[in-house]
Parts: structure tokens; sequence; C-alpha cells
């Protein structure tokens, strides 16, 4: 307060007070031009080689995983009764090399040769023979490839993505002058840390843009939320934001390091199985390490006030071993270990009586079932399904029970099981349309608002445009996955992307309609807008996952450039030569240790 | 893979499920918003779970009670906090059908917009000071309740309750102590009472309505009679008279005759038509006690029925919303609270029947009660004088005709006496302060 006397002397107040009518609109803005953008933008398949089919029928590869087959669901269907419903799979490495591998009961021949169980690389020319249809392949020449990379469109000239990052400081320097002037706690910590934020966007923006990158819709909006978490934060806890700027850093540290990472698939494919260990490894020691809280064993507590909750990051890790190539899906071994893997997360859980997480946890496993099913894992998937489902429900603990019991009756016991939520609702009414202000409300100092009930509090401080503009922001995350699915490369990416959209929004609808009595209240957080340090990292690294799958031209540095992958053939693609600042060596690098994956190893069969 | 591709949209469904459980959350914030931001939590418009803004005023602008940041104040006169008491409430919420029960969301001025971020709301009632105070001081510590209306512009003037107590210095008494029995309800509108006499109103109706001889007929009082095998006393010997007598003298043996006549059923029909037997809602929200008119089966069961008594019950808005459909003509203006509302209408009566009562509530005036005794007001009435366990009820319910002051009223003394001698003239002074205030 004194600082923004000094800053605005008397007008500070007044200064205030217009602000709060102003910052809703600003957040409207924000995820408008993010949204609009998401949708305006041109997505465009890539193509990576042709099949000409029986009737010399021309059938462009879109994806770096491909099938053929009778099935209508395929991307080469042939109309053959001697070849199977799904019966080849052609998949290409990040190196450009394509193989072609077998599927089900019938025989493929390239050029004559039968296909071995491990696959068989195929080249330019090469003829396909499945029962008696033969199909010829034909890769992309050098100036095919130049040329088509012309003719797709790089985000961002519709709707400008920096003018959209100004607003968004504007909309931090409004939260700023509020919290100084209604949060008494509120300082210099508080505007570090709004610097922070702002600096860090400002530093990501300029040298991605620096190297040509121009889609930045899901950024935008992951620090849009943020920074609204920073806010509910501040309200919270305003003497001690050093804390959370370093976890804010460290977030998208991680964040930045995951999205180069996972450029390289054979690179992300090469650790899987580390991602599998690591996940049940930290699920196990955090139910046994773990300090009870409302009999959930889900906090360790790593002395003095740090306190993690590994649970949040094995969201992560569960997402990076759970999606896969589409190779892998047609392995029954892979299907069961898959679902023992999930069996063995939810199970964790049910022994945390971390019944929130735990639900999060078994709808993506859903989603990634769904989405990973072919036509006969879909009997396994369900079996597994049922088994989840009695271990989520296992993990309902006698507290989380009585809260079941108060479902849609929290009025009736404002002194005890609907305590927290008749406070949320009033105060989410209270702040009408504009908010009371941030720093201005009295819900974040109830138990567990900033966290399990922070919609209502940004919808008391900040109104309730701003906490419809966080929703928003999570759904059009989702539409924008979906968008991007189509012209996904591999469905590692896609199963990957869809998973994560799936979690932040299982969790937003399990906390947003929980708070407000429509759903069982189950205490999970809302995704980058709770407080918390764990969220806050887990968040931000699945956010990597979403940048993962979005092949605009140009967009996103999680995914590299076509024009990259010939092996230094040196082709400008999409009219921009300048350098690519985040290359890695890229390729395959030849590092597979899918050790339970026998039979489709891509190496196994090379020969 | 293009599988794959295509089941992404599985995400949409839980798109849709959030979206399908914001439409809800909106529904019921725009529903239920005011209620929740009045919530006593509500830190932002309480201060330690009092109300900190908003403010109830009386018909002429004047405060009856405005909460701040020190607490609630009410208006200055003691005997104005007292008469008004039922009505405007407490902060305690002790007074369920108060305002500051009931409107928290217009005091706190709670708007789907704004919140509760702008100042307080205030709520100006029909209520008048003066006349309120005259009827609680005339009330002189008797429980009962005083109810007068504007018949024709429905605004309710005074709806005074007792026991009450000043809600300035808040609830000092002892809930068990007799004297304060029942000091939180608001008698006029949440109990119900044994009506006896005043409940020949409604008799006499159905009887002008459905006995067509009944202007030819005598009735012969001997102070006590034997219909359908029980003893029905009378409170004199009347002789031989007619209707009009019969109701000015209140006299038991013709109504018992005449109920006879009607049965039970037609009676207890009648009470339902005039809505004595279902619930109200002041002002469209405050709810009000529904009375009770069983249909007696038995002659002597109908005969006291339609002298008041048997299982009858009676609730006093209910009778005021019947006197003022007889003061105007058969037409019931709802009584309001609010200022400016514009109140509904309802047909509750027949014209001719209202005008026959009106002029039959007037002789009783001229011929029975004493016109004297009302000086300054045209007074159409009937007393009451209900035998209950404990003592009588003491009602004196009807109309005045003044110009400017067409005020419809039900005066209740619970088990404080006679009708003619202990309400009448707490009606009698209350409505010749109404008229001074109103200069009718």
């Amino acid at each position: 307060m004194e600082l923004i006397t000094a800053l605005f002397g008397e007008t500070a107040p007044a200064l205030a007070r217009m602000s709060r009518y102003i910052l809703p609109l600003v957040a409207a803005v924000i995820v408008a031009r993010c949204v609009g953008s998401m949708l305006r933008e041109r997505y465009e398949p890539e193509t990576w080689a042709y099949l000409y089919l029986p009737g010399n029928i021309m059938v462009p590869l879109r994806h770096w995983e491909c099938i053929l087959g009778r099935a209508k669901s395929v991307d080469g269907q042939v109309n053959d009764p001697s070849v199977e419903r799904l019966h080849a799979c052609l998949i290409r490495d990040a190196a450009g090399g394509w193989k072609i591998y077998n599927l089900g009961r019938g025989q493929t021949f390239v050029n004559g040769d039968l296909v071995p169980a491990g696959g068989a690389p195929i080249q330019d020319a090469d003829v396909l023979t499945m029962g008696s249809a033969a199909a010829r392949f034909v890769d992309l020449t050098e100036e095919e490839r130049a040329s088509l990379l012309k003719y797709r469109h790089a985000p961002g000239r519709r709707v400008r993505p920096g003018a959209t990052l100004l607003l968004l400081t504007v909309f931090q320097i409004l939260l700023l002058l509020q919290q100084l002037t209604y949060n008494p706690g509120a300082g210099a910590g508080v505007a570090i840390a709004f610097g922070v934020v702002a600096a860090v966007q400002w530093a990501y923006f300029i040298v991605l843009r620096a190297s040509g990158q121009t889609g930045f819709e899901p950024e935008l909006l992951a620090f849009f939320l943020t920074s609204v978490g920073m806010s509910v934060a501040a309200s919270k806890t305003p003497d001690d934001m050093i804390k959370y700027i370093i976890l804010f850093l460290t977030a998208v540290s991680l964040y930045v390091f995951l999205c180069l990472w996972i450029r390289d698939l054979g690179r992300v494919k090469s650790v899987r199985m580390y991602a599998f260990i690591a996940a049940v490894a930290m699920l196990a020691a955090t139910r046994l390490l773990a300090t009870p809280r409302n009999g959930a064993y889900s906090w360790i507590e790593l002395g003095g006030q740090l306190t993690i909750q590994p649970s949040e990051l094995v969201k992560v890790l569960y997402i990076y071993a759970g999606a896969a190539t589409l190779d892998r899906l047609f392995v029954d071994r892979n299907l069961i270990f898959y679902i023992g893997f999930s069996a063995a997360c939810v199970g964790l859980l049910a022994l945390m009586g971390d019944f929130g997480t735990a639900l999060v946890f078994f709808v993506t496993f859903l989603v990634i079932s769904f989405m990973r099913s072919g036509s006969f894992a879909t009997a396994f998937l369900a079996v597994g399904s049922a088994v989840l489902a009695v271990m989520v429900v296992l993990s309902l603990k006698p507290e989380t029970l009585s809260r079941f019991a108060m479902w849609g009756h929290v009025w009736e016991d404002i002194y005890d099981k609907g305590f927290q939520q008749v406070r949320a609702m009033s105060a989410a009414a209270s702040g009408g349309l504009f908010g009371q202000g941030a720093g201005n409300g009295w819900l974040v100092d109830i138990y567990a608002a900033e966290t399990d009930m922070v919609f209502a509090v940004v919808s008391e401080e900040l109104g309730l445009i701003t906490a419809l503009c966080c929703v928003v922001s999570l759904l059009a995350m989702a539409g924008f996955v979906v968008k991007n699915a189509s012209a996904g490369r591999s469905s590692y990416f896609v199963i990957a992307a869809a998973a994560t959209v799936s979690m932040m929004m299982t969790q937003m609808i399990l906390n947003v309609l929980g708070t407000m009595d429509i759903l069982p209240f189950t205490g999970v957080t809302f995704p980058f807008v709770s407080v918390g340090g764990s969220s806050l990292l887990g968040c931000w690294m699945m956010l990597a996952f979403v940048k993962g799958c979005d092949t605009r031209a140009n967009a996103s540095f999680a995914v590299m450039r076509p024009e990259r992958f010939s092996g230094g053939a040196g082709v400008a693609g999409a009219g921009d030569g300048e350098e690519d600042g985040w290359e890695e060596d890229g390729g395959y690098d030849g590092q597979d240790g899918d050790w339970y994956d026998g039979g489709y190893d891509p190496r196994g069969g090379r020969e | 893979m293009r599988k794959v591709t295509r089941r992404a949209f599985a995400v949409l469904l839980l798109a849709a499920i959030m979206v399908g459980g914001m439409g809800i959350y909106l529904f019921r914030l725009v529903r239920d918003g005011g209620e929740w931001a009045s919530f006593y939590a509500n830190d932002s418009v309480y201060t330690q779970g009092v109300l900190n803004r908003g403010a109830i005023l009386d018909r002429n602008g004047a405060v009856l009670a405005a909460a701040g940041e020190g607490g609630l104040t009410y208006a200055d006169d003691a005997s104005v906090r007292r008469g008004c008491l039922h009505v405007v409430g407490d902060l305690a919420g002790n007074i369920g059908t108060s305002i500051l029960s009931n409107c928290r969301p217009e005091l706190v001025n709670y708007s789907f917009f704004t919140g509760t971020t702008t100042e307080g709301g205030t709520i100006q009632l029909t209520l008048d000071p003066q006349i309120s105070a005259a009827a609680y001081d005339a009330l002189s510590g008797k429980k009962g309740a005083v109810l007068v209306y504007n018949y024709q512009t429905g605004e309710i003037l005074c709806m005074t309750s007792t026991p009450g107590w000043d809600p300035q210095q808040g609830v000092t008494f002892d809930l068990d102590d007799p004297d304060y029995e029942g000091a939180f309800i608001n008698r006029a509108i949440s109990s119900t009472f044994t009506p006896g006499s005043v409940f020949k109103l409604v008799t006499l109706a159905a009887a002008i309505e459905q006995i067509p001889d009944l202007w030819q007929q005598t009735f012969t009082c001997t102070g006590e009679t034997i219909i359908g095998g029980q003893r029905i006393v009378c409170t004199g010997h009347h002789g031989t008279i007619t209707v009009d007598q019969a109701l000015a003298h209140s006299c038991n043996v013709a109504f018992g005759e005449i109920a006879r006549q009607l049965g039970g059923q037609t009676i207890a029909r009648y009470a339902e038509a005039y809505g004595l037997t279902s619930p109200h809602a002041l002002s469209e929200d405050i709810p009000t006690a529904a009375g009770s008119v069983p249909a007696a089966q038995s002659d002597g069961d109908a005969a006291w029925a339609g002298i008041g008594q048997y299982e009858d019950l009676i609730n006093p808005y209910a009778f005021l919303r019947l006197m003022g459909a007889i003061a105007n003509g058969g037409v019931c203006v709802e009584p309001v609270l609010f200022a400016g509302s514009k109140p509904a209408t309802e047909q509750l009566m027949d014209p001719s029947t209202a005008r026959t009562l009106s002029e039959m509530m007037s002789y009783n005036v001229q011929y029975e009660y004493g016109a004297g005794n009302y000086p300054g007001l045209e007074m159409h009435a009937k007393t009451g004088t209900a035998e209950t366990y404990g003592g009588t009820h003491a009602w004196f319910a009807g109309f005045i005709t003044n110009p400017g002051a067409p005020l419809a009223f039900v005066v209740l003394a619970e088990r404080a006496g006679g009708g003619y001698y202990v309400a009448s003239p707490i009606a009698s002074t209350v409505l010749q302060k109404a008229v001074a205030v109103l200069g009718g």
C-alpha cells in the first residue's frame, strides 16, 4: 500500500477501483485472441510420401505411422477381399527411413520378399504386395518436399502473438496494482514475482520469435493462467513469493527442456521404460514417506517449509509412458503391460487415499485406452477399466465419503461438512462479474481455498469473467489438440497431447464443479491456477505435450521442422531460412530401450 | 493413424461435461447468487457475522433500521422500534418472517453483475411509524396483533405483534419466561387462532348466498338451545330476532341454527373460497400460516363451527384480506409491504354479498357497539370472543370508510378477554391515529 501510494499518490484507490473493471476485459481479450488464433489458423496436414494403390490411386501418407488394409478407418484403404482389414503398417523414423510391418494373419511382400516379423525397410519405388493387391511406395524428392513446404502456412499472421503478450503484460500490471492497493501484506516480493513472470514470458517470446517460431497460443494461455495463480498466491502468502518465483522458473525450464526432448521420437521412446519405473517408484515412495493429511498420504515433507506432492509429477510420467507409437499398439504384450502399469499407479493412489488424483488418472487411462485400442485391444482394455474402477473406489476414505454424503446438500451443513463450499459459493457470488479486486478477498484464508477452491477465489477477487476466462483457456487447449490431431505425425504425440488436455480438463471439472457442489468435492487442483509447486511443475511439463502435437508450419519448437530431417540436405522451407536455435542432433539415435517389446522392435528385423 | 486422430475427439466429451457443468453453475448463480452472497460468513458484507450495509425505511423515508460497520441502528422512538419489530426483524435472525431475514440480498444490494462490490441497498416499506407505535402502545402489554392496511392500495400501514422487545437493546429476556411466549413469532402472519364470533361473517356470507328465505326467517333466543344433541349457549336472552339483529347481538342460538341449515361442508367451502384455509405470500415472498376450517359432520359440530368455535382456526392476515374484500365491494387488493409495489387483486366475494355484509357491519356499530366509541371513524366491524383453554381471545375486525383513509383492520388480543371490551378500544385508538396521520 505504501508503495502504491508513493507511486500514484491520492489517486491510487480510484485507480485501483477503475482497474477492477478493466482487468476482466483485458483477460477476456487475451483469451479471445488466443482462441481466435487457434480457430482461424490453418491446420494443414504434412505429406511424407505417396502410395499408389491398385488402379493407380494415389494416397498421400500424412503421418509417420500409416495403416494399410481393407477397413474403412485405415490410412490407405485397399479394396480387395484378399487383403486383411488391418494388413500392414508403414512407419517412418525421424531420419526419414520407412519400414513396413505385417499386421494380423496375412502376409506382406516387398518386391517379392516376405516381410519378416521385425518388419522390412522400404525405399522409393518399392512394390508392396498384400494378398493379391500390389501398391507402389513413392518417397518424396527433395524438390517435391521443398515445394510442398512453401504451401504451408505459419500461424501468427492473423492474430499477432506479440500484441497478445503486450495485453498479458497489462493484465499483470493491473493485478500488481490491485494487489499493492488491496492486499496489506503485498510488497516488494509480490512486485518481483509479477516482474519475473513478465520477464520470462518476454524472454521466451523474443528468443523463439527470433528463431522463427510463430505459434504461441498454448504458452500464452499458460502464462495467463499462471499469472492468475500468482495473484492467488500473493493473496494467500504475500511474504512467501520467492519460493513461488523459484518454482515458476523451474517449471518453465523443465517445460522448455521437455519440449526439446520430445522433438526426437526415438529419444523419447528410448527412456520410456525409465518413466514407467520412475512413476511407480515415486508413488510407492510417497505412500511410504508421506505425512498424512486428512487421511491422504499424498504429501512428502522435505523439512522446513518445503512439501511436495509427487503425484502431480507422476502425471507427466504417466502420459510420457502411456502414450505409444502405432507399431506398439498392435502388440498384446504392450497393452497388458500398459494396463498393469495403470493399475499399479491407480492402486498406489488408492493406498495413498488420494481419491481425486486416482479419479484423474482413471479418466486419463480411459482416454488413452480409447485412443490406443485397436479392434482386438478393446476387450483387454474393458477388463482393465473395470479393475481400475474398483481401485478408484477403494481409494475412497471415510473422510472423502462423508463429503460425498453432503453432495448437493452443502447448505444444510454450513458449520461442518459444507463449511468450505458454502463459503466458496458465497465469496464467488460476491465478486460479481468484475471482482472485489486482487488481494481484496476473504475466501483465500479458508483452508485449502487457494488450491481446491481456487475457482471461487478467482471469482471473488477477479470476477466471474476472469474465472470463466480460465475455464475457456483450458477448453481452448483441448480444442486445439483435437484440431492438431488430424495432422499429427506420430500417434505418440497425438495420444500424449489428448491425454494431457484430458487430465487438465478432468482436474478442472472436479475442481470447479466440486467447489460449487455440482459434483462431489474431491479436492483436486485447477491446472496452472491452483497454488502449489508440484502442481505448477507438472502442468508446465505437460504443456510440452500440447506443444508436441502442434505440426503447423514453424509453430512449435517441440516439433522438428520437416526440412531438418533430410540429413543436412539443406532445403529451406516456408520462406524463412533463419537458423533454428533449438536444433538438436536430429534423427534416430538407435537406442531403443523397449526390452519388453519383442516382436516389433524396429531393429529386431534389420539384417 | 486415422483412427487414433479421429478418436482424439473423445477429449471434447470432457469439454462438453465442463460446459454443461458451467451451465448449471451459472444458472444456479443467477437464481441463488443473492442468497449465497447474503450468507453470514461473507466477510465483504458482514463484520464478524453482523450485516454492515443496507437500510430499511418507513413509508416516509425515515430509517427503521440501518446497518453499518458499527452494527444496526433502529428508529429513535422506542415504541416505533417495538411496533415495527416483527416486520423489520433483528440482526440475529430471531424473527424468521422479517425483512432482515428475508431480504438480505436486497439489503446487501447483490446483483449478478456487480456482486456485492457496490454500496448496500435500501428497502422502503409501507409501514407507518406512528400508527405502528400507537398499536404497540394500545396493546399495552397484552399478547396479540394489530393489522391495518389500505384496502384500495394494498399498503400495510401497521403490522404489530406482541410480545416483542426493544431491538436496540437486543434479546435480554429469558426464552422460557411466559410473558415472552412466542416473542419471535409474528402473530399477525405466522399464527392461527380460534376466531369466535368474527367467523360469523363467513357463516353469514354463506347464508346470504345459500339460504333463499334468510331474510324472512326469525330466530328465537332463550339463552341457549340444543342442536344435534349439543347445547349451544348464548351470550344473552335475545328473544325473537332477525338476521341483522342476530349479527349485531352476535347471537349464538341464531347462528347455530343458520349453520345447521348450511351444514359443515358449506361453511368449510366458504372459508376455503375466502382464502382463510390457504397460506398466502406476503409481498410475494414471506409465507403466512394457513388457517383451518374442517367440514363438521354432525349438526351440533356444524353449529359450533358456524359460530367460530369447533376446530376453526384463523390466521389474522388472512382475515384482514377478507375484511379488505368486504370493504372493497368483494375485490381483495393483496396487502403489500414494499413501497411502490403494484398489488395483485382478486375477486374474493360476490359484490352484492360484500355490500350486504358491509351494511350489516355498519349496523353492528350503530345499534350495538355504539358509534360514539369510534369518534371520527366510519366504522364497520364485528367483535369476536373466542373460547379457548386458558382464556378468551378478543377479536375486533372490520374497516373504516373515511374519505382518505380506506383502511381495513384486524385486532387480536390473545387470551385477554372479550372482543368488545378489549379489542374494540385498541382498534378505535389505532384507527383514530391512522385517520389523524392520513388526514382522512
